[in-house]
């Protein structure tokens, strides 16, 4: 179960607002490579894990990606503080202030709306770990993207932060891939599926 | 920065290291080395929570022991930042 | 006890597989504070941006 502190894992201190800003590192709130698809497609592979380290791996990135849910969703709730009625129409954020005012709703910077098909949980481990360490490498490139973006150094800190954070999280799905080659038989990874068959099927 | 918020910055930095370290364990579960580091840092952060929660206000909800008011409650909320 | 993490050796890689090799932890950062503002403890896993579009 979790626990939480009420603190941001990385300080979140914008002293500028700016909703054209916001427009697009809203993508990291509810995009299909933002925190929130990382944490639930972590949290939900996890069950169907069979092997405890990986499980417990699995746990530990998902709960990191609620707190970076978090981070994210304080910068945007701060560059989209005091705004005029004339920032809001000038930076298009009309669209997304009509719907939503200036509340924060997990959506990707087109529009498109949080939904589970951002992120699979295919009940195999090697292809779960697979997927999880693309979601890694696809979130670093929209951070990558997001950084060419920024000016501001109160924005950047974060983002720079985050971006890194995916890196170190790649190594670890890449060393849980390896724990899982190394209880598989090399001759065939691809056997039967630890998590579902009850042993590798014989011939007959 | 002033005292309440070096010493949140010390619990940031700290627990960032457990967190670090939490991760590194997981798929390195029999370096020593890495325990070591762990326990010593978990063991400080420790003594810093509890050194926050009573100086200043509560970080979590087991902290948050209360007598004329809801400390829990009172403590501020951490996406607002430094106001403009 | 399974110490697996210690062996690197090309000979036990097989097709039709992809491999992440091992972190061997050496040393954190002296300094805890510039690990947390780079984003990790580690100094050989801080890999920064440093791309431009120079158009």
């Amino acid at each position: 179960m979790w626990n939480y502190e009420k603190r941001l894992q990385f300080p979140v201190n914008i002293k500028e607002p700016n909703a054209k800003l916001a427009q697009v590192i809203i993508s990291q709130f509810g995009g299909p490579d933002g925190e929130l698809a990382a944490s639930m497609r972590y949290l939900s592979q996890r069950f169907a894990t069979p092997y405890k380290e990986v499980a417990g791996l699995l746990t530990d990135i998902g709960t990191e990606e609620l707190a970076h849910l978090e981070m994210i969703g304080a910068i945007v709730f701060q560059l989209t503080r005091n705004l005029s009625m004339e920032e809001i129409e000038k930076s298009g954020f009309d669209k997304y202030y009509v719907d939503h005012t200036v509340g924060l709703w997990p959506q990707a910077a087109g529009g498109v709306p949080f939904n589970a098909n951002q992120f699979q949980s295919k009940g195999d481990i090697i292809t779960d770990l697979f997927e999880d360490m693309a979601a890694e490498q696809k979130a670093r490139t929209t951070y990558d993207n997001i950084l060419r973006l920024v000016k501001d150094p109160d924005v950047c800190a974060p983002i720079r932060f985050l971006r890194q954070r995916e890196i170190i999280h790649f190594q670890r799905f890449g060393e849980a891939l390896r724990i899982t080659q190394d209880k598989l038989n090399s001759k065939n990874f691809y056997a039967f599926n630890p998590g579902f068959d009850m042993c590798e099927c014989c011939d007959k | 920065m002033d005292n309440k918020e070096r010493l949140l910055n010390d619990i940031n930095v700290i627990d960032f290291a457990l967190v670090e370290l939490t991760q590194y364990l997981d798929t390195h579960p029999y370096d020593c080395n890495a325990m070591e580091y762990f326990n010593h840092y978990a063991r400080i952060k420790n003594q810093l929570m509890k050194e926050f929660s009573m100086k200043y206000y509560p970080l979590t909800k087991d902290l948050a022991e209360s007598n004329k008011e809801w400390r829990w409650g009172m403590a501020p909320l951490p996406w607002e930042g430094v106001c403009c | 006890m399974q110490e697996y993490y210690m062996e690197e050796r090309c000979d036990k890689y097989q097709v039709a597989m992809a491999y992440v090799p091992w972190q061997q932890f050496d040393k954190i950062y002296d300094d805890l504070e510039k690990g947390f503002f780079a984003g990790t403890i580690f100094p050989e896993l801080n890999k920064p941006f440093t791309g431009r579009r120079c158009v």
